[in-house]
């Protein structure tokens, strides 16, 4: 018999009697295939959440634009002495435009500030609406996209013009079925003519990033007082060099502040970019954990397959015995026993694939969390239960190999 | 017969030994065997429990290797061969037929048959035809799709003999073979062997009942693990009278 001819053997022969004894064994087989399952829908359901709440915060991130930095007082992401922070000076326009003319590689810039007010039109009214005061260049820093109307000009803050541009759910709000361009709204009990409208961006971590109305800047401080620090919002020119952009701009804006050489930064630079970083720190502890459950739970399976294995090398001894009378080599008894054990596995793994996306899909649904499952994931559950199986087979199918045939025969 | 080619006999033993080591004491099972097995021959090997029967049973079946000496086989030193060559001669060479049949409980008389065929990597089809055609060689095509425990002993025994000659091998190898079945039955078992011997078959048949052995032509006496006879069935399965009284301790 060729090589060739002999694998086959092991091979079509190993699944033969893998099934007849999996279908033999019914009750025993599903308990074994429930503790894979188990393990897999556990680190599918983790990962899948996981998966899902990476993916929709990039999404969110990348309407950002990845070009984008805020020159601010603060980080984002404080860590350590509020304080510090709040004590450094505001920003002057006057810096602003230093800034401007010091870095030529960026290619947008406009001062933000904000505030949460209430704003009517009608007899509608929404609460807690973010007002920002920016200046024309914003619009290519925010990523929204103008529906209706104009964006901010200009002239608009050279003659601090009351006009407003709307935020998508303020048009569903305040201007149900009409057109809000042209429309009057009350921010604050003062009147803001709307120019125009914004396109709708979504949630992010869980905030609805159009619940706003952006005014310009000099209207927002004769509006409502100077005492609100701004950040420098600012796009650069190219997205790969945002690192060095950074550090070129730390400089300069030392030089417009006129830090003394050897004292901390007395602002910050934030870019939603480095943010996830930050996210991906604090998210990645979290998977690692999660994993290593999933992965104890797949050990205890796959040791409850080991154990199962045991049991049926014991029990078919002499059927063990018999094949190699009749011919089976060694590996041939291997492959029987391996085939047997992957085969309950990859079933697990295709049970708890099923129940971890279930699961995922249920989680999406009732809870704010999105998740997402990638093709790969359900690959990789498959394989890697039937990978568990096959490593937790190993032992008892050299058991099996290694039994003597004629101990094998008498056995009773 | 497949393998009729070749001068000289089919089975040469030289002065083969088996030592097992049991608990740090050595048991020397086999001290020196010789003889010699010619194709078509149906031989008996007669002993008492300890004789050294079972292990030349054993080694004759390629299940064990002797500790020394030369095992010849169809031409072929299976004394010194590893596992897997083994394992492919016990497939092609040698029919086994057990005391207690060996069938998978769980797999149909036609399965059953057919495994020898599974490992020699013959297609499905022509498997079947052949374990067909071996079952109606022992007058049980009839009962083929049946399990074992829907077979009585005699028919297990049956099903066992024609899963031995559907490979076709150089010599059937009967382990007690109407150990298990009662007086009639055994009956029928060994006409069977007289129908295949005069078929051409090669048998040999290990035992313990002289009987039985005085039904082969020829028979040889194991005691101590050595040969005490070798000769006419009739004549060494009857040899002594302390043979016979003392053979039914097995």
């Amino acid at each position: 018999m060729s090589q060739r001819s002999a694998f086959r053997v092991d091979v079509l022969e190993g699944a033969r009697i893998a099934v007849f004894s999996l279908k033999a064994n019914r009750l025993r087989t599903v308990l074994t295939t429930l503790g894979i399952g188990i393990g897999v829908a556990t680190l599918l359901a983790i990962v899948g959440i996981i998966q899902g709440l990476n993916t929709s915060f990039h999404k969110q991130l990348a309407t950002f634009g990845a070009n984008t930095m805020y020159v601010s007082k603060w980080p984002w992401m404080i860590k350590g002495d509020w304080w510090k922070y709040r004590n450094r000076k505001n920003f002057t326009l006057d810096q602003m435009h230093r800034l401007r003319t010091l870095a030529p590689f960026v290619t947008a810039m406009s001062p933000a500030v904000s505030r949460l007010s209430d704003v009517a039109h009608g007899g509608e009214q929404m609460s807690t609406v973010r007002i920002q005061g920016v200046t024309h260049e914003y619009l290519n820093i925010s990523g929204y996209e103008i529906t209706g109307g104009r964006f901010l000009t200009e002239a608009d803050d050279a003659t601090t013009r009351p006009v407003a541009v709307v935020g998508a759910d303020v048009v569903d709000g305040l201007f149900p079925g009409v057109s809000p361009v042209g429309q009057s709204i009350r921010i604050d009990n003062r009147t803001f003519q709307v120019v125009g409208t914004l396109s709708r961006k979504g949630k992010m971590v869980g905030e609805s990033m159009d619940l706003l109305v952006f005014i310009p800047f000099k209207t927002f401080y004769s509006s409502f007082g100077k005492g609100r620090s701004f950040e420098i919002a600012l796009a650069v020119e190219d997205a790969s060099q945002m690192r060095s952009a950074e550090d070129q701009l730390t400089g300069i804006m030392r030089r417009v502040r006129s830090t003394p050489p050897g004292a901390e930064d007395d602002f910050s630079i934030n870019r939603p970019e480095a943010m996830a970083k930050t996210y991906e720190q604090l998210t990645g502890a979290l998977y690692g954990v999660a994993v290593g459950v999933g992965l104890i739970t797949l050990l205890v399976g796959g040791i409850g397959i080991m154990n199962i294995m045991l049991v049926s090398v014991r029990e078919r001894t002499r059927e063990i015995g018999v094949r190699r009378a009749l011919g089976a080599r060694k590996r041939t008894i291997v492959f029987q026993f391996l085939m047997e054990a992957s085969s309950v596995s990859a079933v697990g793994g295709l049970l708890g694939t099923t129940v971890g996306l279930g699961t995922a899909k249920v989680v999406s649904l009732i809870t704010p969390l999105a998740a997402d499952v990638q093709p790969m994931t359900v690959v990789a559950g498959v394989g890697f239960a039937a990978l568990v199986g096959l490593l937790f087979g190993i032992w008892p199918a050299a058991r099996a190999a290694n039994l003597d045939p004629v101990e094998a025969l008498r056995y009773e | 017969m497949s393998q009729a080619s070749g001068a000289g006999p089919l089975i040469q033993v030289e002065n083969i030994t088996r030592v097992f080591h049991v608990g740090g004491e050595e048991v020397r099972a086999l001290r020196g065997v010789s003889f010699g097995i010619n194709r078509g021959e149906w031989v008996a090997i007669i002993g008492q429990s300890g004789s050294g029967k079972s292990t030349m049973m054993n080694v004759l079946g390629c299940l064990d290797t002797p500790s020394s000496g030369r095992y010849m086989l169809n031409g072929k030193d299976v004394s010194r061969m590893s596992d897997d060559e083994l394992a492919v001669i016990r497939n092609v060479e040698i029919g086994f037929i057990f005391q207690t049949f060996q069938l998978l409980p769980k797999e149909t008389a036609l399965a059953n048959v057919e495994l020898p065929l599974v490992y020699r990597g013959v297609s499905a089809k022509e498997r079947r035809a052949r374990a067909t055609a071996a079952l109606e060689k022992v007058q049980l095509a009839h009962r083929m799709h049946h399990r074992p425990n829907e077979l009585s002993g005699g028919q297990r025994q049956r099903v066992a003999i024609a899963r031995a000659l559907v490979s076709e091998p150089s010599m059937l190898l009967a382990d007690e073979p109407t150990g298990n079945l009662d007086s009639a039955t055994g009956e029928e078992i060994v006409r069977l062997f007289e129908q295949l011997h005069k078929a051409g078959h090669t048998l040999v048949l290990v035992t313990h009942e002289p009987k039985l052995a005085a039904r082969c032509p020829r028979a040889i006496r194991l005691s101590d693990g050595e040969i005490v006879a070798d000769g006419d069935g009739r004549t060494v399965a009857m040899g002594t009278a302390s043979d016979v009284l003392n053979a039914g301790g097995a």
